[in-house]
């Protein structure tokens, strides 16, 4: 073999090995070639013949250029003789493409039509996105349990086999919500109303983040969709339809509820907290966030990421026991929700003793005369070590 | 050695650095400023090396035999129209900005065009040849600039006499005027042989006619329903009982609608109002709007009658103790009409005493309540 030869064929195999073992990620929860409901199925069922047609089309060529390159190759030979147009064949090649792409339009026509039918919707989730976590509510739907309004953030949950209908929107900028094992992607718009179909065939969780660009912390905009089965689902609601309950008097957490009062409640809601006067305490996002919003915390350790779903609320072990379970047991360990032994302390505290520099997010309080005085997520508020210990022991109790 | 040119710049150069070295030692915080001195310094420093080296661009210079120049400078008006402008920018900066600003359009104008045209009557001894010169240089910034002023004046004219005028005037007055453009449009194309002094006469004649109503009508003022409308500040006003709408826009009410993206549709036939949601095939009395997010419902009127849709939207503080109920509402709807309502609403429901709903002022035991989660 001659040296150019050799190099040529260790470049071919290179290649060929790399992307051979890049198809082989076993940790690739985003992966668009697992559709894990039938939304993702129907993309599934068009892209994978249009991927096998255009890769059929793509070797041909590829051949045919490779012929030409190494037959036609100067060799010091004379010019051939020279001739123009060959109408047969030029016609054909413009026929052939058309008819090719004419096929694949009216398969990905259907599939369009198919994925945005809304006349078989079982449930509605109205999803708002907004700078860099979104909120989940889901409107009262009694013939599924829910009495009254669900509000929730980071974790959407969804009963399996259920065909959910997202409505997504956004306070702020253009966001856009994808899980790829579930359906494609929707963009959320600011004063308009998209609709997005989702399913799961499986309990399970299922990974996102948001694929639209939105600024400061758009990689840090993740996002999951808890599928659980018809039973771990109604408790799942049973729960989030109760208030939270007041911690006992003389506890290290009644103290932080204090605290809570004093420095959170301004922007996060509590379902049931009540002010030291009796009177409910009902927060005010819209006047201290840009957006409008901060997520709702009645029950925090009932989902397991926070902040725009970016960082574990479980910590390692217990995290690799729910996300690694099967799907006969992930729905009662999700439920299990974040135990005291579980939690990540030390992400939660790094987060109440300075969000800003965990997730990028313009809280700088000197900066703000853009947003008239609003910050852009949550900023950091100086507690002291002990209010974070008595805050860390209340947020536990939010289960 | 130094031609007259070069030393203008040279000396801008220099002054310039100069003040740049001061203004960095005195003020604070200097790079933008300095960066600005420097930028002037390099950029004249420059212009002045190029005036040297190509000698000022005097294509005279070796053209001494032409005759005495003295005869071939035209008057001028520019040195007049600078001083104008000058004197405006002085006084401008006493009395008011705009006089500031016209000083300094005039200037700069006067400056391009002066400057311009003493350079074409330099560059040879033939009078049509600089004449040309100059126009290559100017018109491609006189023509559309005068175009635009032009234009600009007539349509402001125009306009005002538009708005002065009753609507049925208004539009009385359209129609004849643009017969007849229309009108002379036509003879000028079909009689090419027209004098162009006539053709002139007339246009000037009429751009004149309308900028001379134009601040006949200006000085007028607006039309009755016009001053009391921005005196009123109809847009925040709106009514939301019973009444007729008096300032709504009727024309609205069927169109902008249709382009919005709503999260509901309400709608009342035969004295029932119900809701259908986006994405749900179900008729419903509660819908679910967004909390802190404008988001938009269509009122649709299939009844027998007129009506208006309102919104309530809870309560706000004016003053220590007294609350006043939030309203928002669309207009009077015309039968089987329908119209958008965009609104927001902050707090989730449990913050208001009394349910956020939608209501037909006059019809009773009929709403649809908004839940704000
Ligand atoms: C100025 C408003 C503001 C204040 C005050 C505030 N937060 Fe936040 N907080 C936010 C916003 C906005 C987010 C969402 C940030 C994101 O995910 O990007 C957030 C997120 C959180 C989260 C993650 C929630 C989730 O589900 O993802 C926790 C926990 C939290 N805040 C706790 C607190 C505590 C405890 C306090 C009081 C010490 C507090 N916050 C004070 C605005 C605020
Ligand atoms: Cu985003």
């Amino acid at each position: 073999m001659s040296t150019t030869t050799r190099r040529i064929v260790a470049g071919v195999s290179g290649l060929a090995a790399t992307s051979f073992l890049a198809s082989c990620a076993k940790d690739a929860p985003q992966d668009t070639w697992q559709p894990k409901g039938s939304n993702a199925k129907i993309i599934d069922d068009l892209q994978q013949p249009v991927f096998a047609i255009a890769g059929v089309v793509g070797v041909i060529v590829f051949c045919v250029v490779v012929y030409c390159i190494i037959k036609f190759r100067d060799r010091g030979q004379a010019m051939p003789e020279q001739t123009h147009g060959k109408p047969a064949l030029e016609i054909g090649m413009t026929i052939l493409p058309a008819l090719i792409l004419a096929g694949v339009g009216v398969f990905t026509f259907r599939t369009v039509f198919d994925l945005s039918k809304t006349s078989d919707t079982q449930m509605v989730v109205n999803v708002t996105g907004q700078q860099w976590w979104w909120e989940y509510d889901y409107p009262a739907q009694p013939e599924l349990g829910i009495t009254a309004p669900i509000i929730t953030s980071g974790q959407m949950v969804i009963p399996v086999g259920t065909k959910v209908l997202l409505r997504e929107t956004s306070r702020d900028v253009i966001h856009s919500y994808w899980i790829p094992a579930l359906n494609g992607k929707r963009d959320a718009v600011p004063g308009r109303v998209h609709t997005l179909r989702l399913d799961a065939d499986k309990p399970g969780i299922y990974a996102g983040q948001c694929t639209e660009f939105c600024g400061l912390s758009h990689a840090n905009m993740r996002m999951e969709t808890v599928a659980l089965s018809k039973e771990d689902f109604a408790a799942w609601v049973a729960n989030q339809l109760a208030d939270a309950k007041s911690p006992a008097e003389n506890t290290l957490a009644k103290e932080g509820e204090a605290v809570f009062l004093n420095q959170c409640v301004r922007c996060h809601q509590v379902n049931g907290l009540k002010k030291a006067d009796g009177s409910p305490a009902i927060a005010a996002p819209d006047e201290n966030v840009w957006s409008g919003a901060a997520p709702n915390l009645t029950h925090l350790m009932s989902r397991n990421t926070f902040a725009g779903a970016s960082w574990d609320l479980l910590n390692k072990k217990c995290r690799a026991n729910v996300w690694g379970a099967s799907s006969e047991t992930v729905g009662k360990k999700y439920l299990a929700g974040v135990s005291e032994e579980c939690l990540n302390q030390t992400d939660l505290r790094r987060w109440l003793r300075n969000a800003p520099a965990m997730k990028p997010m313009y809280a700088d309080p000197t900066q703000l005369s853009s947003t008239n005085g609003k910050y852009r997520g949550m900023p950091n508020l100086g507690l002291s070590e002990d209010d974070i210990d008595k805050l860390v022991a209340y947020l536990s109790t939010l289960k | 050695m130094f031609t007259p040119g070069s030393k203008f710049f040279l000396g801008l150069t220099g002054f310039s650095l100069a003040v740049c070295v001061l203004y960095i030692a005195l003020v604070d915080n200097a790079t933008g400023g300095a960066v600005a001195l420097l930028s002037i310094a390099t950029a004249s420093g420059v212009v002045a090396g190029l005036s040297l080296f190509n000698r000022d661009g005097e294509v005279a210079v070796g053209d001494t035999a032409a005759p005495a120049s003295a005869e071939q400078l035209t008057a001028s008006m520019w040195p007049l129209i600078a001083t104008v402008g000058f004197v405006g920018v002085v006084a401008g900066l006493i009395t008011h900005p705009i006089v500031f600003f016209l000083g300094l359009i005039a200037l700069l104008a006067a400056g391009t065009e002066w400057l311009v045209q003493s350079w074409s009557e330099g560059a040879s001894s033939d009078k049509v040849y600089n004449a040309s010169l100059r126009g290559r240089m100017l018109h491609p910034l006189e023509f559309p600039i005068l175009a635009t002023v032009g234009l600009g004046v007539i349509i402001i004219s125009f306009s005002r006499v538009m708005l002065a005028v009753s609507k049925d005037a208004g539009a009385i007055i359209f129609i004849v005027v643009g017969s007849a453009v229309l009108f002379a449009g036509a003879i000028f194309a079909l009689k090419p042989s027209l004098k162009k002094t006539l053709v002139v006469g007339i246009c000037v004649a009429s751009a004149v006619g309308v900028a001379a109503s134009g601040i006949a009508a200006a000085s007028n003022g607006l039309r009755d329903d016009l001053v009391k409308a921005k005196k009123e500040h109809h847009f925040s006003h709106k009514e939301c009982g019973e009444e007729e709408s008096e300032h709504f826009d009727h024309l609205a009410e069927g169109t902008i609608s249709m382009r919005s993206n709503p999260i509901a549709t309400i709608e009342l036939r035969d004295g029932k109002l119900t809701a259908r949601e986006l994405g749900v095939d179900k008729v419903t009395q509660t819908i679910t709007f967004p909390r802190s997010n404008d988001a938009t419902i269509i009122f649709r009127n299939k009844d027998e009658r007129e009506a208006r849709l309102t919104a309530y939207l809870g309560t706000k503080a004016v003053q220590d103790g007294v609350v006043e109920e939030v309203l928002n509402c669309t207009q009077m709807i015309g039968i089987d009409h329908e119209q958008a309502l965009t609104f927001k609403i902050a707090k989730p429901s449990m913050a208001s005493e009394k349910p956020y709903t939608l209501t037909v002022p006059g019809l009773e035991g009929q709403s649809i309540e908004i839940m704000v989660p």
